[in-house]
């Protein structure tokens, strides 16, 4: 494969059309740590495993406030996501100055979009290294984005991005026809049964590594605390997706 | 009013209207909200043009209207109509709601006026978005949300009259009788108005402006008709 001709920089074409430096930046997200979510009718729920550097660290944050309304799970580089976190939260409180009223979401996921593709068409730019997935409610119901480094955005009702979030995927492929009428604890507890799919073999759900956001239409975008946390990965242990088909 | 910035090199600012509309009512009813103007746009004291529909539809669901400027009133509209169309790049079926109209048109009103520079408009936006929604937005850029709303001198005359014989939960039928009543006071004491009027309202279908009207009025009194208490230059 004659890559390495056509990857310099994102002014260029393969002969099979596509751009590798593009290419590239989508696997820099894949490196990431997984996060995922997924919603019901009522809530948004992003559940997220972060990292250690070392011993000597805390472990990095993966979600981010935007609004009240609304929330970001990152996966790749996080300084990038810094800078687009930054961007996200200007664009809510302008709205909200002019406005008096929550920033669209998919509005905000489009210009997101808008600004990551500017990135990939220009010979002195690099894309954002960084996916997000976006939670919202607004008055078109309760949302679920996902934003690449392309460009691209798509509304999901679950999704899981970075490493290892294929296992999630066939977690959520199995179970996802439950979420709308599931209930929050349930919701979460899908959420943490997805991640633990994607663990490694010796590393263990604790509530230090473990982030879980809630967002629901009455509720604002919500941090679980270290206690909720512990008593969700306890109950996960008797969790049963399979009870909640009898229950319908 | 000279606009001669290229002559003294100083910006001037409009500071008194040309072209003005007169009072602007409107109340809350039961089932959504109902605006009242009459159709004069004076010229100083001439009345020059007397057909003129000052109710905008900017929405689906809401109205605007104002009293003052007339070019600062088309300006707004302008600039209100442009919101909403911009709405469509995004594909996502979103629209702005009345609140955001009035907002929006709160912190442009600000914005002039910090400048000298203002909107020359009392504005009204009034719609329907789940609920009625009515408010007013000043010269000054004050927003202030209400039941029922009253410019220029039908804030003088009027409040009375909607004191005695409105209730926000009444009919829309009451309320049209009271806004016609209004008006009609409006015609024998404001040198400004008109009796011809135009009503529009606001309810879950949607936004309904009708046609004008003309108020009744009476002249036939017998003051009027014999004059016995005037002195005449005849003798």
């Amino acid at each position: 494969m004659l890559k390495h001709l056509y990857d310099t920089d994102c002014v260029t074409w393969s002969p099979q059309g596509k751009l590798f430096q593009v290419e590239y930046a989508m696997e820099a997200v894949k490196q990431g740590s997984i996060c995922l979510g997924l919603k019901s009718s009522d809530y948004v729920v992003l559940c997220s495993l972060k990292r250690q550097p070392s011993e000597l660290a805390g472990y990095q944050e993966k979600q981010f406030k935007i609004d009240d309304h609304m929330a970001i799970a990152i996966a790749g580089l996080t300084a990038d996501a810094r800078v687009l976190c930054k961007y996200m939260r200007t664009e809510c409180l302008e709205y909200k100055y002019t406005y008096e009223s929550h920033h669209p979401v998919g509005r905000l996921v489009f210009k997101v979009a808008e600004k990551s593709q500017h990135k990939t068409q220009s010979g002195a730019k690099r894309p954002y290294g960084v996916g997000l997935l976006v939670a919202g409610i607004d008055p078109n119901g309760v949302h679920l984005f996902e934003t690449c480094p392309s460009g691209n955005y798509y509304e999901y009702k679950c999704q899981a991005i970075g490493s290892r979030s294929q296992a999630a995927r066939t977690y959520f492929e199995s179970w996802f026809h439950l979420f709308e009428k599931s209930t929050l604890e349930q919701l979460v507890l899908h959420g943490l049964s997805a991640i633990k799919k994607a663990i490694m073999e010796d590393e263990e759900l604790n509530e230090k590594n473990v982030e879980v956001g809630i967002l629901g239409k009455n509720q604002k975008f919500l941090h679980l605390n270290a206690q909720e946390l512990k008593d969700y990965i306890t109950k996960l242990e008797a969790f049963n997706p399979n009870s909640q088909i009898q229950q319908e | 009013m000279i606009f001669n910035s290229e002559i003294s090199g100083q910006q001037e600012h409009t500071t008194s209207p040309v072209v003005t509309g007169g009072s602007v009512i409107a109340l809350v009813y039961n089932g959504g909200v109902l605006v009242g103007t009459d159709t004069l746009c004076s010229y100083g004291s001439m009345a020059t043009f007397k057909n003129v529909q000052k109710i905008a539809q900017i929405s689906k669901n809401t109205i605007y209207v104002s009293s003052g400027e007339f070019s600062d009133f088309q300006q707004v509209v302008r600039e209100l109509a442009k919101i909403d169309r911009s709405a469509l790049q995004y594909d996502d079926g979103v629209h702005p709601s009345p609140k955001d109209y009035g907002n929006y048109l709160a912190r442009l009103s600000y914005k002039k006026r910090c400048k000298i520079n203002p909107l020359y408009l009392q504005n009204v936006i009034a719609g329907f978005d789940n609920d009625k929604y009515l408010a007013l937005v000043d010269i000054y850029g004050t927003y202030l949300e209400s039941k029922f709303i009253t410019t220029g001198f039908a804030s003088y005359f009027c409040k009375a009259i909607i004191s005695n014989y409105w209730n926000e939960n009444c009919s829309l039928d009451q309320a049209k009788q009271v806004i016609r009543e209004c008006f009609k006071v409006l015609f024998c004491r404001d040198c400004r108005a008109h009796d011809v009027i135009q009503l529009a309202y606001v309810d879950a279908q949607g936004t309904h402006i009708e046609e004008p009207e003309r108020v009744e009025t009476k002249w036939d009194f017998n003051g009027f008709k014999y004059r016995a208490n005037e002195k005449l230059h005849t003798q």
